[in-house]
């Protein structure tokens, strides 16, 4: 498969939110105002200003305590359900980029139904804007087409955030699953041949969070959102509607 | 840090205790992770699980304050089950030296024990002299009274039993954490302990360093590559602010201030210059004459001459066994002996240990200066909680100073590393770099000195070398170079000439005569000759194990591990010679070596080695603890306030009253203080759970620079407290719910995180709760932030160090209203 | 009907920016990939080491060369400790350099005021001066009650600190030894 991809390897994460505060430095992201809630997770979810979250998640099997950090962001999908649903109702308002496969939003999504495009999202990431555009992780395209890597990626100090060639992540990531099975059966890469973003977890992924994996949606059952997911989308055979 | 941060991946087994460096250095983690990714093992222990844990091999919970415990255990399981490293603990420690016979151990207190002057009589713990003056040794370590005995005799009570019911760590959480690190005694192994704040801020801190240290010396961890012991500390520069003296008791270059009874300059170095009759140690500190002359030229140049002692005089002196530390000013600042404060980039109305006492002590001011980036609760006390402004007569300056981006000069990181950095932006608005204030202030300060000459003790003001600007501006260049200090006059030392005004290359050639001056004879060398060495780029890293000693500069003489001497045997080859980082490659001849050469990081102290390769010993050789007057590491420590052996104590307030090791409850030599504000309660039934302070990854110290960050606000916003499940339970609350945190000092309100992550202890038969809170708040900003969790500290601390005991004390916690 | 670069970079101008060109009612997905362009492309680049914990990691600041000011800062890719990463707290150096908060006047609070007056420099360092002056003059102790030289100010206390430069906290040591400040700390304790 041609383009980017991520290797996220939750094994590695030391939950130092260097990556949600990069992602909000590169994109020039405000903040919201926020509460302790009783626990560290802040902001509590993706919002119009944060494209990158940590999310925290306290666990106990078998009487061993667990805390595991999932740093959340758009999978740029292979064939993402969110373009689909756009396209449904507006042009010219999301792309999907040819030498990097990132999935980006345009101004134009202000116009698309926004709970609608959340919805189609099996992971619930698309967020956006008061009165504004619908807005979530652009695989930093700016930097990547100039030859630098995303901003989290960047930022992340122990390898947790990986990025290049989609080829080379899937062997990075089969490469880091094979040494890590041994000592934790449960290892799984998730939705590995559906996404741009591969994420490594040792446990049940509903136990890091909700929507790890590609999950049920109001109106959309899994199988359906799988189904959404193969379809080729209309988007990739468009060609240019003029000025 | 005798190590660096780099280093850490070159490490074994990673012992991580009384810290928790994935939240507070989190870059450390960077390398952890390499070490466990090549098989290393990573222990942490800790009241919490906290992110730290996350990525441990082995977790096991521990009572705040009760470190010893589970050292003297782990001290007594390598005794008795034959992990110590046997070659370097003879050669390289004081084990095999006997100590006097005057030395006892009974009932909890050394001898010597004066209970009216609650003190010591060290005199007491001596060793044993032999004709010469050495030290008499049985390197059997058989002798009933040398200190490898002695070591097996004090810990021979810390049995698993007893221990696990004070620490209230499992017993076999415990045994794994001991087996898995005494491997390291191995000669091909290595292990570091990375330590905080979680081990120092205790009535028994500086004895919590100590016991692990010996179980360092014990398996041969010290002067290794992956070895070491590690303080991370907690600020950019407070490496670097100690290195230059900014505290009370020393000079730049750990020279100790003088005190009354030191009036001559000849009194201060015969009271500082260890003097030894070990022929084979090199005591480092026989220089201090030199140091402490080539200081005294720096601060006052030309003025500084033979005949006026260098200026010694103008020096201040303490008065004799007093101290003036963190909790002492604060103290004479509540008795209102104090009349001006500077709080220069600090927030100590909310940093210090019983934030109330100090917040009211302020308020006995004449006048205060703050220097700092942002508003914060000092520069504010006066409109704080509880006070009346109108009835508070401080006057208040506060001097913007600019951010870190907005000028140049070095800073160094707790690997020594000093590093220079550049300035990326004009300052904001009027605020201005503190170089340039400190600069401007004193001009001021001299002129009007100047001017009055009925002024009290003008001479050291007016004799002060005062010329680092350029121009308008401070110029840091020019301070660098007279830390790093220059020749003053032409001298001639074995053929070679050194002008008048040249920097001095390294701090070997600095002299006693005057002939040189170095601002703090540590930095001789960062900025010499060869340029302004702390700005180097160059990433080459020859040994392969992350030295880079050509990237910045590091103190001393450019060594990245302290002591790395101990890295190699007796012959000067490396223990480990798959991780070399020094090794002897002198020439030799018939069995003998015949000319000096080392190879790899600097070596500490260019001589040969203690025997040759056929195995004869050499007189001209050197033990490898320089700084040590015996050139060994001392296991057993006769230095200190509180005992040559660390004993365990518990915290001046804990949650029992009997201490199953002896009948002495807690430290017999803890400072105590006495106003009405300095309220301590043990074992009282109102402040039942434990508590504890600590940091979170994205906030740093009070606040005062990241709760201003929105990014970082917005990640955590409020102060917390965090609780076991059952203590929530047994008191009603929610998770999320905000509730009172209590001590004898003062309260506040969190949020309750209500976690697993806390458990309760089971402590001599009873279940103990602990709680434990962020100390980066406080009310000026933001608005539902919450107050400072130091308003719950107790005043009090290590005997040794005076830092206050902020990690263990005892709290309520109860619903709101 | 293909978009060529050249027919894309006339249409949005050559100077668009990352986002910027979102709203064009493009489909964009036919552009070539170099057309996206770095908000630092022109900025300067000055070296620096992190403010906070005492890692040492290294940070570039970007430096827009018109205004003077910095618009980016990001991790040092050649530093050995930190390889271009940094924590949350490295990672917000922007927001310390470009922040509507930061004191940028020198304040005044006189005695039982209940509000902070603005002052200027040149004002604030003579009064402190005088302050200094007649504090240590007042309580300046030249012999202990021992009889002994002490030549000590009692009266003047000082804490900081590790948040400065070594080249300041060494002038800062000198300064107050010079005025005879014996109460001196720092964050080492805390």
């Amino acid at each position: 498969m041609a383009g980017k991809g991520f290797f996220i390897d939750t094994t590695l994460c030391t939950a130092c939110r260097g990556c949600q505060v990069a992602c909000k430095n590169w994109n020039r992201n405000g903040t919201i105002p926020t509460k302790n809630t009783g626990s560290h997770q802040n902001p509590p979810d993706l919002d119009g200003n944060t494209f990158k979250l940590v999310r925290f998640s306290e666990v106990e099997t078998d009487g061993k305590l667990a805390w595991y950090f999932f740093a959340d962001q758009c999978r740029h999908c292979l064939v993402p359900p969110c373009k689909d649903t756009i396209e449904g109702y507006v042009d010219d308002a999301v792309i999907q980029d040819e030498a990097t496969g990132a999935v980006v939003f345009l101004e134009k999504s202000k116009e698309a139904p926004h709970e609608e495009v959340t919805s189609s999202c099996p992971y619930d990431i698309p967020r956006h804007r008061e009165n504004g555009p619908m807005v979530k992780c652009t695989m930093c395209i700016d930097r990547v087409s100039n030859g630098l890597k995303p901003a989290c990626v960047k930022v992340c100090p122990t390898g947790a955030m990986n990025f290049g060639e989609l080829d080379e992540m899937i062997a990075l990531a089969n490469e880091r699953l094979a040494k890590l099975k041994p000592k934790y059966p449960k290892a799984q890469l998730l939705d590995a041949d559906q996404v741009r973003v591969i994420y490594l977890v040792v446990d049940d992924p509903k136990k890091y969070h909700k929507n790890a994996v590609a999950s049920l949606n109001p109106g959309i059952d899994r199988k359906t959102a799988l189904r959404r997911m193969a379809r080729p989308a209309k988007g990739l055979i468009r060609t240019f509607v003029g000025v | 840090m005798t190590n660096h941060w780099i280093d850490f991946a070159n490490s074994d087994c990673i012992l991580i205790m009384g810290s928790n460096p994935a939240e507070n250095h989190p870059i450390s983690f960077r390398w952890i992770m390499k070490a466990k990714d090549k098989g290393g093992v990573v222990i942490h222990v800790d009241p919490r699980y906290t992110r730290t844990s996350t990525k441990a091999d082995i977790y096991a919970p521990l009572r705040s304050g009760t470190d010893i415990p589970f050292l003297g255990a782990m001290i007594k399981y390598i005794i008795e089950n034959n992990k110590y490293f046997n070659d370097y603990v003879v050669n390289y420690t004081n084990a095999s030296f006997i100590v006097g016979e005057k030395y006892d151990f009974k009932d909890g207190l050394f001898s010597g024990f004066n209970a009216e002057k609650r003190a010591y009589d060290a005199s007491t713990w001596a060793f044993e002299m032999d004709e010469k003056g050495v030290p008499k040794k049985d390197p059997t370590l058989q002798h009933p009274r040398c200190v490898f005995q002695l070591l097996k005799k004090h810990y021979s009570r810390y049995d698993l039993d007893t221990v696990s019911t004070i620490t209230g760590t499992p017993k076999e959480d415990m045994l794994k954490v001991f087996e898995a690190y005494s491997t390291t005694g191995a000669r091909d192994k290595a292990g570091t302990i990375l330590y905080a704040m979680g081990w120092t801020q205790h009535t028994v801190g500086v004895q919590n360093i100590r016991a692990m240290t010996i179980i360092q010396l014990l398996l041969g961890n010290m002067g290794i590559p992956g070895g070491g012991v590690n303080a991370m500390r907690g600020e950019s520069n407070v490496q670097g602010s100690t290195d230059q003296g900014l505290l009370y008791h020393i000079l730049p270059g750990y020279l100790p201030t003088p005190s009354a009874s030191l009036a001559k300059l000849e009194d201060y170095n015969k009271k500082f210059t260890p003097v030894t009759k070990e022929p084979l140690s090199a005591n480092w500190w026989q220089n201090r004459p030199k140091y402490v002359v080539s200081f005294l030229k720096a601060m006052f140049g030309d003025a500084a001459k033979p005949e006026n002692e260098f200026g010694y005089g103008w020096l201040p002196k303490l008065e004799d066994g007093k101290s003036y530390s963190w909790l002492d000013l604060f103290d004479a600042m509540y008795r209102k002996e104090l009349k001006g404060f500077f709080s220069w980039g600090m927030n100590p109305a909310c940093s210090g240990a019983n934030s109330n006492k100090t917040r009211a002590a302020m308020a006995n001011l004449e006048w205060l200066v703050v220097v700092n980036l942002f508003d914060n609760e000092t520069a504010s006390f006066w409109k704080g909680p509880g006070m009346q402004p109108k009835q508070i007569k401080t006057e208040v300056f506060f001097l913007p100073c600019c951010a870190f981006l907005e000028k140049e000069g070095s800073i160094s990181n707790s690997g020594r590393w000093t590093q220079w950095r550049y300035k990326a932006q004009e300052p904001l608005g009027q605020s201005l770099p503190d170089g340039d204030i400190i600069y401007e202030l004193f001009n001021e300060i001299r002129a009007l000195y100047k001017k009055d000459k009925a002024g009290k003790f003008p001479d050291p003001i007016l004799n002060l070398k005062w010329d680092y600007a350029e121009g308008k501006h401070f110029n840091p260049h020019l301070v660098a170079k007279a830390i790093n200090g220059y020749w003053t006059k032409d001298v001639t030392i074995k053929d070679k000439t050194y002008k008048k005004g040249e920097l001095v290359s390294a701090f070997a050639l600095l002299q006693d005569d005057g002939s040189t001056s170095s601002g703090n004879w540590l930095y001789c060398q960062s900025y010499n000759q060869d340029g302004n060495n702390m700005a180097r780029r160059d990433k080459t890293d020859e040994t392969g194990l992350g030295l880079y000693p050509k990237w910045s500069w590091a103190w001393p003489v450019n060594r990245r591990i302290i002591y790395n001497r101990a890295s190699l045997d007796l012959t000067g080859k490396p223990w480990n010679p798959k991780r070399p980082v020094l090794e002897f490659v002198g020439d030799v001849a018939d069995g003998k070596y015949t000319s000096i050469k080392w190879k790899g990081d600097v070596p500490d102290g260019p001589w040969y080695p203690l025997k040759n390769p056929d195995g004869t010993a050499r007189e001209d050789g050197k033990l490898p603890f320089i700084m040590k007057v015996d050139g060994i590491a001392s296991i057993f420590g006769p230095g200190l306030k509180d005992g040559p052996f660390p004993e365990h104590y518990e915290p001046i307030e804990c949650p029992v009253e009997k201490n199953p090791l002896s009948p002495q409850l807690t430290n017999p030599v803890v400072p105590e203080y006495t106003t009405e504000k300095d309220v301590i309660k043990t074992c009282d039934p109102r402040f039942p759970f434990v508590g504890t302070t600590y940091r979170v990854t994205e906030h740093w110290q009070t606040g005062v620079l990241t709760r201003w960050l929105p990014w970082l606000i917005e990640a955590e916003p409020q102060v917390f407290v965090e609780m076991s499940e059952e203590l929530a339970k047994l008191r009603g609350f929610a998770n999320g719910e905000k509730v009172i945190v209590e001590s004898p000092r003062g309260s506040l309100e969190a949020v309750a995180i209500v976690t697993k992550r806390f458990r309760p202890f089971k402590v001599l038969g009873q279940e103990v709760h602990q709680v434990g809170l962020p100390w980066h708040f406080g009310w000026v900003w933001p608005p539902e932030g919450g107050e400072s969790a130091n308003l719950l500290t107790p005043s009090t601390g290590d005997p040794n160090t005076r830092i206050p005991e902020s990690k263990a004390f005892m709290v309520n916690v109860r619903k709101k209203g | 009907m293909k978009l060529t670069r050249r027919d894309f970079l006339k249409i949005s101008g050559a100077a668009t920016a990352g986002l910027a060109l979102s709203g064009m009612g493009l489909d964009l997905s036919t552009v070539e990939a170099y057309s996206w362009q770095l908000r630092t492309k022109d900025a300067k680049e000055t070296t620096t080491i992190c403010c906070y914990c005492s890692v040492g990691c290294g940070i570039i600041c970007h430096t827009d060369k018109k205004t003077g000011q910095v618009i980016y800062t990001e991790g040092d890719a050649d530093h050995p400790i930190n390889g271009g990463s940094l924590c949350a707290k490295g990672a917000s150096s922007y927001q310390i350099a470009q922040n509507e908060k930061r004191m940028t006047k020198v304040l005044y609070r006189a005695p039982n005021s209940s509000k902070w007056e603005a002052k200027p420099w040149d004002w604030a360092l003579k009064e402190i001066a005088k302050r200094v002056k007649k504090t240590r003059d007042a309580t300046f102790t030249l012999k202990n009650q021992k009889g002994q030289v002490v030549n000590r100010c009692d009266g003047i206390a000082s804490v900081g600190s590790a948040a400065m430069d070594n080249e300041e906290c060494w002038i800062y040591q000198a300064m107050l030894r010079a005025l005879g400040i014996v109460y001196i700390e720092h964050q080492a304790r805390i």
